[in-house]
């Protein structure tokens, strides 16, 4: 197994020693990540749920909650999360092609297109603290006064929240691959890891992607 | 006799990146995804400010899992994955649409005053908006 | 093919070798380890544990009902007993028992793999068990929970005791679990041994495999639902409670959506155990192979159907109520075509009747009584009058311990011998397995009985004229515990002072036995290359070869 190891060129403690090859620890990261995804999918399965029901019982509350959210922020973050989706999936591509330089950089541009979310996300947190439109207990919003809209913003903040946390995971993981990519471990014989990283980001597009009609948009 | 990968396996069940293939890997597609993604983005933006009121979330639905489609099969390479990841991802989201569905129903088909209150089929609402009385400052 | 011990060892490697019991003897060496089978052996010895711990507290709370009225604890420390007993027995002990114990232990041996797919994952589910279950314990000296192991709402979110630490616990064991699930599912698809196709898997496989898809797809949503609780009681976020709109069936259906598969994941593994230990005690190869493969995959499946039976009475709508009783009914047909097969299994073949096949027996009679309870209990018409009464406490006994904990015995007394090289007392194991089934029976039966004459469950006081039925539970509980301590204790001296076993003492044909018992730590010098039928017992030469590569 080394030898395949060595003959491939491979940096030292990549192919580990309980695979038969390559090819066969490829597949079992890519299949472990997407079942990581499929949990991450069913987590916010949970919200998604408990956003069903409510909107259900208070389709004039939630409509018009969703009125009074900043619309231009949300689809602002929306171009900003689908752009930071292509620049990772090109880092990936430049890294398979040998062009590490452009991989990095693709991976800087990505992470500053998620800071660029949470900052928008804090400015719109911000704006919701400042006129009271806020979760449960808290609520005390002027403008919609309608039974169901803290209902709205409970779920909205939940929603946002663990999205929120899910996007700074997504840094985590987006430094430690660009850490790896700057270390020289990726490229055209294996770039396995980034790809990995690659896909967790994808699906915090995902999310966002449901998440922005379904709040923004009622 | 096809050739086989490292693996052992032939060259076709293996995933393109452990092919070894000499083709050039083109960006293209990445960029026209976005393209794509862009559009339907607009689209989405402004369908819904129409509030099309019945029609607006099934609209909506549509071109979000349009969308995720896109980012799936191209972004995260499901086109060329091997049919378990495929039925990992999707397997999952039938388990989502299961999930939904029961509890969606449960309250869409109950006895009508077992709803909370202030719901638009239900009785009169019972404590005010936001804070409740005994939270109420002095 | 005849297995010797040459054979064993050649597959193992050279003699020279240490076990991965001695393969490093720091403590370090285990804390760091790799090995799937040093992680096992931890996890046993970690929910045997916490095994004991519960049954505690269902003693105490046990000992309290001698009286019907107020006695030994107060109404708020009897609440907290049986809600510590659930959350520990089902978190702590069940839901990892054999699939971390023994699954991690016997996964790789049984596909020809030299560890599970990621060992350093593998590792940190362990520490992620750990750190779930300290904050359990941590929540638990503080007082603890007072909801019930089911945290339903509004309660849950509004009362004073210490659930917010017992709920973070709660969503930590959930990420261990499902790190293990996801870990088992690609060993299984990408590390299976050349020739081992997915008709050849032995029958324990397909169930853990069966157990790790509900892992990975019910489990984060178990996640989610104590989270948004955590929450609830932190900020008041009302997403349950009614005063501000919310809806606490939407809770219990979150945290039934994860609950009842989770009872799958619980029985599952067990039944695999069944499965390997009914064939190597009756010398005769599984009848209907496919049959209980496939049913595995059909109530891991199926199990996701069903979940609203917990929620006959909850308030939830008619539709629905309807709609999970007739899908309740198809979960049950599953575990019949296995019953069936295992009998049809030990027909006819030799039976050898060891301390295993005492709990294979004790297996299938509760499996049957509390399976067909569960089916009565899944009738809408009849729950009305059992739910929230003894009758489902004791079907759910019989399933849990009854079931998985006969299940757990029979995989510790199989393959002791495999992980520890050492022989246990063939006589005790049988006087034990006699005191925990008598002693099961004296404990449920009379549940099963004051549950249809109507006692509340979790209740602190009860009618005068129910006490005979509680006291006669109450001595069964102390027969049973009694039980498991003798294992405890000669398994504890045999570890010590007992006997070393042959390599493979039950001339079992299933894969793990063609290593060394204990193995070493890399499993197999070789791979091997299997082509060989599973529980194959054929007494003439069968086809398949079992070759190292």
């Amino acid at each position: 197994m080394s030898h395949e190891a060595d003959a491939l060129g491979l940096p030292p403690g990549i192919l580990a020693h309980h695979f038969s090859s390559l090819a066969r620890q490829n597949e079992a990261m890519r299949l472990g990540m997407w079942l990581f995804l499929a949990t991450e999918v069913l987590l916010f399965a949970g919200l998604f749920t408990g956003y069903s029901v409510y909107r259900f019982q208070f389709p004039e509350a939630f409509a018009e909650c969703s009125r009074h959210l900043e619309l231009t922020l949300g689809t602002v973050n929306t171009l900003v999360l689908i752009t930071s989706s292509l620049t990772v999936a090109l880092a990936i591509h430049y890294a398979r092609t040998d062009r590490r330089r452009a991989a990095a950089i693709c991976l800087v541009i990505t992470l500053l297109f998620a800071l660029s979310f949470l900052g928008i996300k804090a400015v719109e947190y911000a704006a919701h603290f400042h006129e009271r439109s806020l979760p449960g207990k808290y609520y005390a919003y002027e403008a919609v006064k309608i039974p169901g809209a803290a209902m709205f913003f409970s779920v909205y903040f939940l929603m946002t929240g663990l999205h929120g946390l899910h996007v700074i995971a997504g840094m985590s993981v987006l430094s430690w691959i660009l850490r790896r990519t700057l270390q020289g471990r990726y490229s055209s014989r294996y770039y396995t890891g980034l790809e990995l990283g690659g896909l967790y980001w994808h699906l915090v597009d995902l999310i966002w992607i449901f998440l922005y009609p379904l709040l923004y948009l009622i | 006799m096809s050739e086989s990968g490292p693996s052992g396996r032939p060259t076709q069940a293996l995933h393109p990146d452990d092919r070894h293939d000499q083709h050039a890997h083109s960006a293209l597609p990445y960029f026209a995804v976005w393209i794509a993604l862009l559009f339907f983005t607009a689209l989405t933006y402004l369908t819904g400010k129409q509030h099309l009121g019945t029609w607006a979330l099934a609209i909506a639905l549509i071109i979000a899992c349009t969308k995720s489609t896109l980012v799936a099969l191209i972004f995260m390479h499901l086109k060329d994955s091997s049919g378990t990841t495929r039925l990992v991802f999707v397997t999952s989201l039938i388990f989502v649409g299961l999930l939904l569905f029961f509890t969606v129903s449960d309250v869409a088909t109950r006895f009508r005053p077992a709803t909370p209150a202030g719901a638009p089929f239900g009785t009169e609402r019972s404590q005010p908006e936001g804070l409740l009385e005994h939270e109420l400052p002095e | 093919m005849r297995l010797s011990e040459a054979d064993s060892h050649a597959l193992a490697g050279a003699s020279a070798v240490p076990t991965y019991l001695h393969d490093g003897t720091t403590v370090m060496s285990w804390l760091n380890t790799r090995d799937h089978k040093r992680v096992g052996v931890m996890f046993l010895v970690s929910v045997i544990l916490f095994f004991f711990l519960g049954g505690i507290f269902a003693l105490l709370l046990r000992f309290k009902l001698l009286q019907p009225g107020p006695f030994f604890v107060d109404a708020l420390g009897y609440n907290r007993l049986f809600t510590l007993h659930g959350i520990v027995m089902i978190f702590l002990f069940l839901i990892p028992s054999i699939p971390s114990a023994f699954g991690n232990f016997v996964l790789p041996l049984m596909l020809g793999a030299r560890d599970v797919a990621f060992p350093r994952l593998n590792l940190a589910s362990f520490y992620l068990y750990l750190a779930g279950a300290i904050l359990a314990i941590w929540a638990m000296v503080q007082g603890g929970a007072d909801t019930g192991w089911t945290f339903y709402t509004p309660y849950s979110s509004t009362t004073a005791t210490q659930v917010f630490p017992v709920l973070l616990g709660v969503f930590i064991l959930g990420f261990s679990s499902i790190l293990t699930g996801l870990n088992f599912i690609v060993t299984v698809h990408t590390l299976r041994a050349p020739g081992l196709n997915w008709m050849r898997l032995p029958l324990f496989v397909w169930s853990i495999y069966a157990t790790s898809v509900i892992q990975v797809l019910a489990t984060p949503v178990l996640g989610i639902t104590v989270l948004v609780v955590a929450v609830e009681r932190v900020g008041g976020f009302g997403l349950f409670d009614p005063a501000r709109g919310g809806d606490p069936v939407l809770f219990q259906h979150m945290f039934w959506f994860y609950s009842h598969p989770a009872v799958y994941i619980m029985v599952l593994p067990g039944m695999g155990v069944i499965s390997e230990t009914v064939s190597a005690f009756s010398r005769k190869n599984p009848f209907g192979y496919k049959a209980i493969a496939m049913s595995s995959l059909g109530i891991a499946f199926v199990g996701f159907f069903t979940w609203g039976h917990h929620m006959f009475v909850a308030g939830q709508s008619t539709f629905n109520a309807g709609a999970f009783g007739i899908l309740s009914m198809f979960v049950g047909v599953f575990t019949a075509i296995k019953v069936f097969n295992w009998v049809g299994t030990m027909y006819r073949g030799a039976i050898s009747f060891r301390t295993p096949f005492a709990y294979i027996c004790g297996f299938l009679y509760f499996i049957v009584f509390g399976g067909m309870t569960g089916v009565a209990l899944a009738t809408t018409s009849l729950d009305i009058h059992w739910h929230d009464t003894y009758f489902v406490v004791a079907h759910f006994h019989f399933i849990m311990v009854g079931a998985s904990v006969m299940a757990f015995l029979a995989a510790l007394h199989y393959w002791f011998p495999k992980m520890f090289g050492k022989t246990y007392p063939e006589g005790w194991g049988l006087v034990a397995a006699s005191l925990i089934i008598l002693g099961f029976n004296a404990t449920f039966i009379p549940q099963f009985l004051l549950g249809n004459f109507g006692m509340p469950r979790r209740y602190y006081q009860y009618p005068e004229h129910f006490q005979a039925l509680n006291v006669a539970s109450t001595a069964g509980a102390t027969l049973l515990g009694f039980g498991f301590l003798i294992i405890l204790i000669y398994l504890a001296i045999a570890l010590k002072w007992g006997s070393r076993s042959e390599t493979n003492p039950w001339r079992s044909k299933g894969f793990e036995w063609l290593t060394a018992s204990p193995p070493p730590t890399h499993n197999f010098d070789e791979t091997p290359t299997i082509t060989q039928m599973p529980h194959d017992y054929r007494t003439h030469e069968p086809g398949g070869v079992i070759r190292v590569a």
